[in-house]
């Protein structure tokens, strides 16, 4: 092999294991340097290109394929609500902040109209969701809790009905829903600084409220300030932080 | 090459013995991770790169008895990826217009290297015409053999090895690493 092939061969493969590429680079300084340029290069690259990948990604996969699977198995008696009366979204928080998109922790306290404003669009956007039973639902809950913030634990509810990761707005989080006396209920926990006092606000027809948690935020939405109030109180006896 | 694979025994595991969901977890753990920077750079989207990969898991899992082998795994999995991509980013294209547009600040948002020396590269890579920078993202990205490549793009080892040549080639010449093309195999026209 001269050094015109070798060259050639170097940026094509500069990991090739042919003997006679690896005998050219043991003997020609000149070459030896070339693809060493070359694998700098690749290695460079590689690196410009890399990124955090989101904690929860792997978990998300599989309940996708888990959701759809049952879905498709029982569609002829699978029922929908419109979740109009009552929504909360249950956000778990920090996807963004994990993987630096969205505004970082500081920035959140001052971002909550941004963020309610998102989880009500994406509640008008999507107003039904399933109606899974109660098993399903923890189990699938629990699952995304586990991969995303492992010291937060979510305790049995018994009228949890739902949830699956949504982007919702800039952000993206788990998209909840409790059942209620007036139908459908939803809720969101982000992970980051938290506001520092609680918020109500009304929006698009909705009550919305922004309360601090440990690690977060919590933010509910729903038609009457009743619904908001219960849904309160059983989220803060069912969210428990290990630490 | 790049130290980008990372299946360490997972080649080895017998999949004909494996019942579906294990086949699947296991799919979902070895290749995800660097499926999810290859989706990263060619969708520039984060939620459009996770519903691209979230579709392309569901056909991966609804044809997982197809896949027989382990070591095969990675490449049929790109493949199915690079299919549904085709489809999502054709009908999405109108939403998406902007993609091709780079600056540092998006690049930033969806957790790049902030550095104008890695903003260099990425803006070299994007340059390339799509046929050499294909399979160079593969290898760079995924990890992929030439062999591999060949086998995900459908066209001979001999054309990925003139295709990556030429990618790394230009990729030199556009970062000024190399000044004019002196081996004389650089005639393409494309720009
Ligand atoms: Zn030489």
């Amino acid at each position: 092999m001269n050094c015109l092939e070798f060259k050639r061969l170097a940026l094509s493969d500069p990991s090739s294991s042919e003997v006679s590429f690896v005998e050219h680079s043991d003997t020609c300084p000149d070459c030896l340097k070339y693809v060493g340029e070359v694998r700098q290069l690749d290695a460079d690259l590689a690196e410009s290109l890399n990124v955090e990948v989101p904690t929860d990604l792997k978990a998300r996969l599989k309940l996708a394929t888990e959701m759809q699977e049952e879905s498709e198995q029982r569609s002829s008696i699978s029922r929908y609500a419109i979740a109009a009366s009552v929504a909360i979204a249950l956000f778990v928080g920090g996807f963004m902040v994990s993987n630096q998109f969205g505004p970082q922790p500081g920035e959140i306290g001052k971002d909550y109209q941004k963020l309610l404003a998102a989880v009500v669009e994406h509640v008008n956007e999507q107003p039904m969701t399933p109606v899974w039973g109660n098993a399903r639902a923890e189990r699938t809950v629990n699952t995304l809790m586990a991969s995303y913030d492992p010291s937060l634990s979510f305790n049995e509810i018994e009228n949890l009905q739902f949830g699956r990761i949504c982007p919702m707005g800039k952000y993206r989080g788990l998209h909840a829903t409790l059942e209620s006396a007036n139908g459908q209920t939803t809720f969101a926990y982000i992970k980051g600084e938290p506001v520092g006092e609680m918020l109500d606000h009304s929006y698009e027809g909705y009550v919305a409220r922004v309360k601090p948690v440990r690690g977060g935020n919590l933010v509910i939405v729903s038609r009457t300030q009743q619904s908001v109030d219960q849904a309160e109180v059983e989220l803060q006896k069912a969210m428990v932080w290990d630490i | 090459m790049t130290n980008q694979s990372n299946e360490t025994g997972e080649d080895q595991v017998n999949y004909d013995d494996m019942n579906k969901n294990r086949k699947y977890a296991l799919l979902i753990e070895a290749h995800s991770q660097d499926l999810y920077k290859y989706a990263l750079w060619l969708c520039k989207d984060k939620a459009m790169a996770e519903d691209v990969m979230q579709e392309a898991f569901l056909r991966a899992w609804k044809s997982l008895d197809s896949l027989r082998e382990a070591k095969a795994a990675k490449g049929w999995l790109f493949t199915i990826f690079r299919r549904e991509h085709a489809r999502q980013f054709e009908r999405k294209q109108f939403q998406y217009k902007d993609v091709e547009s780079m600056d540092s600040i998006a690049d930033a948002q969806m957790g790049y290297d902030d550095r104008p020396e890695a903003f260099a590269l990425r803006n070299a890579l994007v340059r390339l015409p799509q046929e050499y920078r294909e399979p160079l993202e593969m290898q760079v990205l995924g990890g992929f053999s030439c062999d591999e490549i060949a086998s995900v793009l459908d066209i001979s080892a001999s054309a990925v090895m003139t295709r990556l040549f030429r990618a790394r080639k230009k990729m030199r010449q556009i970062l000024g690493h190399e000044s004019t093309p002196e081996l004389g195999l650089v005639q393409d026209t494309r720009g």
